[in-house]
């Protein structure tokens, strides 16, 4: 029992960064229909810069915030720079333009911090030494049913939770998410209605990596360090995560992170042998395919409907 | 007196031009219809003037030259269109479709909530399903949907492509009637493209004759139709 509910909140802080993560992509790929392949690495750079504010003295608090603030005109500035010019010409080069912004973030951040090691994989790059946001001593825990549930954990759990119901709010009772759901929906008749639509995309792309930037500061906390390689895996698990949850649906995006979070610990804890730490990916992609298989657009993702 | 003003109006698609040189006028408190075939430059026209694709000449609304103006800042002056293929947001909901038509308003929820309650008076089978996503709709409540939304900006001017397209008979006459009523009640505008020309020409107060990207020509609905070669060739009877 105690081993279950250490397994459980791991799992599920695990899981909240993926969906962090996964959010952003969700939000963009609404907007837009682009798998946004660089949303791991915009994290990953405005966690090198909540670590360079730290450096500077600026209290964690408010270094996140200014990171969030990084994330967001990161976000924005790729839109209508990269992303915009190239989607006129052709939607699928978009992808590799994001591709493109992936390989350029991480060697701007080998060559600001990281010591210009191997790219995306971590390999020799220098470890650099991350503020936590939350109390993350090993005396920091608390005594559930006789498991002991670190303090850090439930943080990041209590953060994932009000950052998705703060969207939730902002998608259904807003004008800005009122365009974000019109954008997505149509974005012709959106002009038609007086949304500025690329207004709407710039905005969307910048919230997405404001929340993604959370993702990574958090998980940098978790790791205790920051490193070239650290997101380059939670992308894969977050991408895992909006698949699994639906690529249109926010809801999904939560649910799927939370949901691969503690298969993978679930499953490297119990079935040990079979399984391991090695291994926990492969079972996390195997739950995924079985559930696509049942419903191809994801558990929560929306096939079109539409009457003609 | 006039609220819209086309002059030499050019447009097309890449190197294909539609639409070679339209003038056209919408006074206030009219009902103008286009009428023509297949092709003739309708869409284009309806097109070009909401500000959707790039377009020559002189587009006069309300007083002020809208030609290098851009569809999300001209619905602000008070011009909506409803465009071919209806154009609601079929993942919103009713409700939500009509809170994006209100988006440019700034007159406060309670006055856009009340105009919501006005329009789902006026389109009932819309009041049944306003929790319904709108991709869920017939095609009928779809259009009704669409001008719904188009009329929830408060327009001046309302715009409408060929809102008879895949609708029972008895669908376009319901819908006509309200556009009708609309024009009388509340002294609306309506630019209207269609291709049922019987039903048209009934609430037209002008009508302009499309061939081939150039007006060929215009009149009362009765003077169309008291000219044989125009009747025979365009009106069908």
């Amino acid at each position: 029992m105690e081993l279950f509910l250490q397994r459980l909140v791991d799992g599920l802080s695990e899981g909240s960064v993926y969906a962090l993560i996964a959010l952003g992509l969700v939000i963009i790929y609404r907007g837009t229909g682009h798998l946004n392949f660089s949303q791991g690495e915009m994290a990953l750079f405005c966690a090198y810069a909540v670590y360079q504010f730290g450096e500077w003295g600026i209290p964690i608090g408010i270094a996140v915030i200014l990171g969030m603030g990084v994330g967001f005109v990161l976000g924005a500035t790729a839109e209508v720079v990269l992303v915009r010019p190239i989607a006129k010409k052709s939607p699928f080069a978009v992808f590799i333009v994001t591709i493109g912004l992936f390989q350029l973030l991480n060697w701007l951040d080998g060559s600001i911090w990281g010591g210009q090691q191997l790219p995306n994989t971590g390999v020799g790059s220098k470890q650099l030494q991350f503020p936590s946001l939350f109390p993350n001593k090993p005396e920091d825990f608390v005594t559930v049913f006789g498991a002991d549930i670190k303090i850090q954990s439930l943080g990041v759990i209590v953060l994932e939770l009000v950052i998705s119901a703060l969207l939730f709010l902002v998608f259904n009772h807003t004008r800005l998410g009122l365009a974000m759901r019109a954008v997505a929906s149509n974005a012709e008749s959106s002009k038609l209605v007086g949304i500025r639509t690329s207004t709407v995309l710039m905005a969307s792309w910048g919230i997405a990596a404001a929340i993604g930037a959370l993702g990574g500061v958090v998980f940098a906390g978790i790791n205790t360090n920051v490193n070239l390689g650290l997101m380059f895996t939670v992308f894969i698990y977050a991408s895992a995560a909006a698949t699994l949850g639906g690529f249109d649906s926010p809801v999904g995006a939560v649910v799927g992170g939370l949901s691969i979070g503690v298969i993978q610990n679930m499953a490297a804890g119990y079935v040990e042998e079979w399984v391991g730490q090695e291994m926990k990916v492969g079972v996390a992609l195997l739950v995924i395919v079985a559930v696509l298989l049942v419903k191809p657009s994801g558990l929560f993702g929306t096939a079109k409907v539409e009457r003609v | 007196m006039s609220l819209l003003r086309v002059q030499g109006l050019t447009a097309g698609y890449g190197p294909v031009t539609v639409l070679h040189g339209i003038d056209l006028e919408v006074n206030e408190g009219e009902i103008v219809v286009m009428l023509g075939a297949n092709g003739a430059g309708k869409t284009t026209t309806m097109r070009a003037i909401s500000g959707t694709i790039a377009r020559q000449g002189t587009i006069e609304f309300d007083g002020r030259n809208i030609q290098k103006v851009g569809p999300e800042v001209i619905v602000r002056g008070g011009m909506a269109q409803v465009p071919q293929g209806r154009g609601t947001f079929p993942e919103l909901t009713v409700e939500d479709n009509l809170h994006a038509g209100a988006y440019v308003r700034r007159d406060g929820s309670g006055n856009v909530a009340a105009d919501i309650q006005k329009w789902l008076g006026v389109f009932p089978r819309l009041a049944e399903r306003r929790h319904q996503r709108a991709g869920s709709l017939s095609g009928g409540e779809q259009q009704m949907l669409a001008i719904a939304r188009a009329l929830m900006s408060r327009p001046k001017l309302l715009m409408c492509d060929e809102p008879s397209l895949g609708l029972a008979p008895l669908i376009t006459q319901e819908l006509f009637r309200i556009l009708e009523r609309l024009n009388q009640d509340d002294g609306l505008s309506v630019l209207l493209v269609e291709q049922n020309a019987n039903l048209a020409m009934h609430i037209a107060t002008r009508v302009y004759l499309l061939e081939t990207g150039r007006i060929v020509a215009t009149g009362t609905g009765a003077e169309l139709s008291a000219d044989d070669a125009i009747r025979k060739a365009y009106l069908g009877f």
